[in-house]
């Protein structure tokens, strides 16, 4: 018994921590309320470890007293997703939100300077790009020509036209535009009389050229 | 038991959408994790902050909570980490502006009677100060045990550590805190 009670330290330290809370169950609990009459040691750690229970408990009921219910407690959900997002910041650590800016900076520098080059790579082309109306019809102009030509679509044959036609060199494609727009307006009189001394039908009646004429043009 | 059920069936309710499920979570056991994050900080405003954060985390990770452990122990454990992250946070504050902090905050909203007050500040300022000044897996077994009355199992599982660990714990903390409180009556 003297034993016992003179050692520093006792080894039932787990046992005196669940009968101190009473978490012992009552087997376990009888044992060692036995035991706490042989061991100064144990009896000792009891009574100053329920002193300072007691004054933490003093110091947790303190504390608690003042405890009124957080706005957290509302709904969490309901929060917006810009609330969210404010209460996130607010929440992250220094290193996040320096990160979050970066980042922010980060593309919106890039995008500047994206849009920048593009811009820069137009101008580049045409550095002078300053256009008048002239300047944008010859251009079409001049694009046009460039580009083959397109057969218009073969009109339905007139008597006319098969007899010019028969004598007319072939390939008829290469027929030049003015040729071509010639054939849209009224022949001059030059032209019908080359026309008729090509159709053998020039004779030296300058009255029947006109009728020929009429007739050509018709 | 009944109420592992209904915390189940809470997180159940919120996962599928019910908008009044999660607050529903925060109002039973926020109280509990403030006495948790208040004993881990020991400072009001602190112990506030971090059972916000503490319910926000969990928010966040609801689908995370696999239902393995209780939800109880599953928020208790974050509130721990929430603690342990807030003051590495704050540890580039001298312990002496903390303590400065304290007098002031901690006892001020609590006053009942002139001497009460000096006699209360005194006693609660020891007792803050023994158990801030304890190693925190110290720290963190004893108030779990102490403010919020948590089993040994519950404390084991909230901290993913044995059952023989958390007793030798609490045995090593409250040996420590009873020796500091004995300087300081010493001292008065």
């Amino acid at each position: 018994m003297n034993e016992i009670q003179n050692s520093p330290g006792c080894e039932r330290a787990s046992d005196l921590i669940a009968f101190l809370y009473g978490e012992a169950d009552e087997g376990e609990a009888l044992d060692f309320q036995l035991h706490l009459q042989q061991c100064n040691s144990c009896r000792d750690e009891v009574a100053s470890f329920g002193d300072v229970r007691e004054s933490i408990t003093a110091w947790r009921d303190e504390a608690l007293a003042g405890f009124v219910s957080t706005p957290m407690s509302a709904q969490p959900k309901a929060k917006s997703a810009l609330a969210a997002l404010r209460q996130f910041f607010d929440l992250s650590p220094l290193w996040l939100k320096g990160a979050t800016a970066l980042a922010a900076i980060t593309f919106c520098v890039l995008a500047g300077w994206a849009l920048f080059k593009s811009n820069n790579e137009v101008i580049s082309k045409n550095p002078d790009a300053v256009y008048t109306a002239q300047d944008v019809n010859r251009i079409v102009k001049e694009a046009l020509a460039q580009q083959p030509r397109v057969q218009p679509p073969a009109e339905a044959p007139s008597p006319e036209n098969v007899a010019v036609n028969s004598r007319k060199p072939k390939p008829k494609s290469s027929r030049t535009a003015s040729q071509s727009a010639r054939s849209q307006r009224p022949l001059s009189k030059e032209e019908r009389e080359q026309l008729a001394a090509e159709l053998r039908l020039l004779s030296s009646d300058d009255s029947t050229l006109h009728l020929l004429g009429d007739r050509i043009n018709q | 038991m009944d109420t592992l059920a209904t915390d189940e069936i809470i997180v159940e309710r919120a996962l599928t959408g019910d908008a009044e499920a999660f607050g529903e979570l925060v109002h039973r056991w926020e109280r509990r994790i403030f006495a948790l994050t208040y004993g881990m900080l020991g400072r009001e405003e602190d112990a506030r902050d971090a059972t916000q954060e503490t319910f926000l985390a969990a928010f966040r990770n609801l689908r995370g909570f696999r239902g393995e452990a209780k939800v109880s122990s599953w928020l208790h454990r974050i509130a721990v980490n929430q603690c342990i992250s807030r003051q590495r946070r704050s540890k580039v504050r001298s312990e002496s502006a903390l303590e400065e902090e304290h007098e002031t905050s901690f006892t001020t909203p609590f006053a009942h009677s002139p001497a009460h007050v000096a006699e209360g500040r005194q006693e609660t300022a020891a007792v803050r100060r023994a158990i801030n000044s304890l190693p925190v897996e110290l720290r963190q077994v004893v108030v779990m045990k102490e403010f919020e009355e948590l089993t040994f199992r519950e404390i084991a599982d909230a901290l993913d550590l044995p059952l023989s660990t958390v007793k030798s714990r609490l045995y090593t903390a409250l040996k420590q805190l009873q020796m500091r409180l004995q300087k300081f009556e010493s001292r008065n």
